[in-house]
């Protein structure tokens, strides 16, 4: 339904919509074909790319959750745009996601451990559809070969020119956050047009820039954020980035529902994996920012479970001590997998607690008596 | 056209030269010490050592070269140092050894680096068991992984000791196709020949 008042709004140009009298989508054909050797080059390689990454094994082959990232992704940017996108979800720590010329898109594992609703979610894959529907990966790659071009030809004429090469190297980075821009924008429009809050798309960039904060805190470093993107960055800086689509979504003032709770009961399976990747990424800070985000409304066993891991895994002697009390939470919490009981007796035996320690040990044998571990934990409490 | 050609080849020899430089044959039958340690070793049969050492306190021994089957030794590694040599220490700094460790947690100390240096999500430890080290209380332990760039899983077996509050570990990693059962046998003639 809003997306049906948007698009009258948006054709009557009426001035309740602001920005979007400037937003117009170029025609949507379902069986595009590349134009011209260089779209078709580019396609080519991408469907290279594509039939190689079906068969890797870090694609996650989960029907229900890939099922669920394309049901997110069809209700933010429409039916007929999202029939042509294939997504693969990818085992990858990190916070990212990826576009190809062909209509492949890949979300890494890291990002959906980051953003915490259908809406935020919704976002970052209108985000990656805005580059293919806006051919952002030809034209990024003329661009590149134009500049790369005209600096070769600068260099022959006038081999002493190298502030002018410098500068045209630069044009070439600012393009592409131009891209990332454009991008940005028609994301949080599709948001605007769907049943989701375009105010989600913000809260995405907001929450990176706290996880890097707590992430260099932790490392004794001080993150910094600038407005202005450097020089050679590919991405407009993550503030600016915020800033314009908090904007944007006061502009449409829209509402609806984020889809919080139905996102946490889509990932709850995958959630543990998620975390454990997250966790041993030796990022103390920002493994804990994570945690304490998906703990807002609550500590549960999994999430008490996987702190007790970050901080037995940091490994000072103090760090133990709060081990040994989450893995207990963990349990009383409910947490049944018998590891819990295996990483409380170990984080006891290092807190002066030897006795706890070998008869939480004890517990987990009985539970697991055929643990990969079992020979060795047996001859740690000395059986 | 032939001086593009020879330029090339010089180029060739000159940016190839310091990574085979150190290489070197093991004999077997005589004694080597590893990283300038006391840890010693005497190969039942001829390997090869690299000269490109992953780690301040670790070098790499191999058959048929290091992509198709390797040893990693580490030996002495001392509390607060990491087991590889750092790759990007600012935003993503590897874990270190703790004088605190258990034999528990030196496969997840390895697991965490592995995870950061080859920059994948997809490792797993697969069984540990006690055993003696060189006379000292160790473990050994199996484990497998997956890298982004080659999708090629691999399988690996280490032993590890704690010893005066510092790391001694043997790994042997090869492709988990034919490659790894081909050559754990030599592994596990090697590493038994292990001294302090």
């Amino acid at each position: 339904m809003k997306r049906a008042l948007l698009a009258l709004a948006m054709a009557l140009g009426l001035p309740g919509v602001g920005h979007a009298e400037t937003f117009t989508l170029p025609p949507f054909t379902q069986a595009y074909e590349p134009q011209g050797v260089d779209e078709r080059g580019a396609w080519m390689t991408a469907d290279e790319q594509e039939r190689l990454l079906r068969s890797s094994k870090f694609v996650i082959r989960d029907d229900g959750l890939n099922h669920y990232v394309r049901g997110v992704f069809c209700r933010t940017v429409g039916k007929d745009r999202c029939a042509n996108v294939r997504i693969y979800v990818m085992r990858m720590p990190e916070f990212n996601a990826t576009m190809y010329p062909n209509g492949m898109m890949t979300i890494w594992s890291g990002l959906l451990l980051r953003v915490q609703s259908e809406a935020e979610l919704g976002a970052v894959l209108g985000h990656e559809f805005g580059h293919f529907e806006k051919r952002h990966g030809v034209f990024g790659f003329k661009n590149k070969r134009t500049m790369s071009d005209v600096m070769a030809w600068i260099g022959v004429a006038a081999p002493q020119s190298a502030g002018f090469q410098y500068s045209l190297l630069g044009q070439v980075y600012a393009f592409n956050r131009e891209q990332e821009r454009e991008a940005d924008m028609i994301g949080v429009q599709y948001l605007a047009a769907s049943d989701y809050p375009s105010s989600a798309a913000a809260r995405v960039w907001r929450r990176l820039m706290a996880e890097q904060d707590a992430s260099a805190s932790a490392r004794g470093r001080k993150a910094k954020h600038g407005y202005a993107a450097g020089y050679f960055a590919s991405h407009p800086s993550e503030l600016s980035r915020a800033t314009t689509l908090e904007a944007a979504a006061v502009r449409y003032g829209d509402e609806g529902d984020e889809g919080r709770a139905a996102y946490a009961q889509a990932l709850k399976d995958w959630l543990p994996e998620f975390l454990g990747d997250q966790i041993k990424r030796n990022d103390f800070g920002g493994s804990d920012f994570i945690l304490s985000q998906l703990a807002s409304d609550g500590w549960s066993g999994p999430l008490l479970f996987a702190r007790a891991e970050l901080y037995s895994q940091r490994g000072n002697p103090r760090d133990y001590v709060t081990a040994a009390q989450f893995y207990a939470q963990a349990i009383e919490k409910g947490y049944a997998a018998p590891k819990a009981l295996r990483g409380l007796g170990l984080a006891q035996l290092r807190t002066q607690q030897t006795e706890q320690g070998k008869a939480s040990l004890r517990q987990y044998l009985q539970q697991s008596p055929d643990a990969s571990d079992a020979s060795l934990i047996s001859s740690l409490i000395g059986n | 056209m032939k001086i593009p050609y020879r330029f090339a080849a010089a180029v060739l020899v000159v940016t190839s030269a310091p990574a085979h430089a150190g290489n070197r044959l093991m004999p077997a039958g005589t004694p080597a010490q590893i990283a300038g340690t006391p840890l010693s070793v005497t190969p039942p049969i001829d390997w090869n050592r690299l000269g490109l050492r992953p780690g301040k306190f670790a070098e790499t021994w191999t058959l048929d070269g290091d992509r198709l089957n390797k040893v990693v030794f580490f030996s002495g590694v001392p509390a607060g140092s990491p087991l590889f040599r750092e790759i990007d220490r600012k935003n993503r700094p590897l874990p270190t050894v703790s004088a605190a460790m258990l034999a528990t947690d030196i496969p997840v100390l390895l697991e965490s680096s592995y995870r950061i240096v080859m920059d994948t999500a997809l490792f797993q430890v697969d069984a540990m068991a006690p055993t003696s080290v060189g006379g000292h209380d160790g473990l050994r332990f199996s484990y497998s992984y997956t890298r982004q760039n080659d999708e090629l899983r691999r399988k690996g077996e280490g032993r590890a000791a704690l010893v005066g509050g510092k790391l001694y570990m043997m790994l042997y990693e090869a492709p988990a196709l034919h490659f790894y059962d081909r050559n754990v046998e030599d592994f596990h003639k090697l590493a038994d020949t292990v001294k302090f």
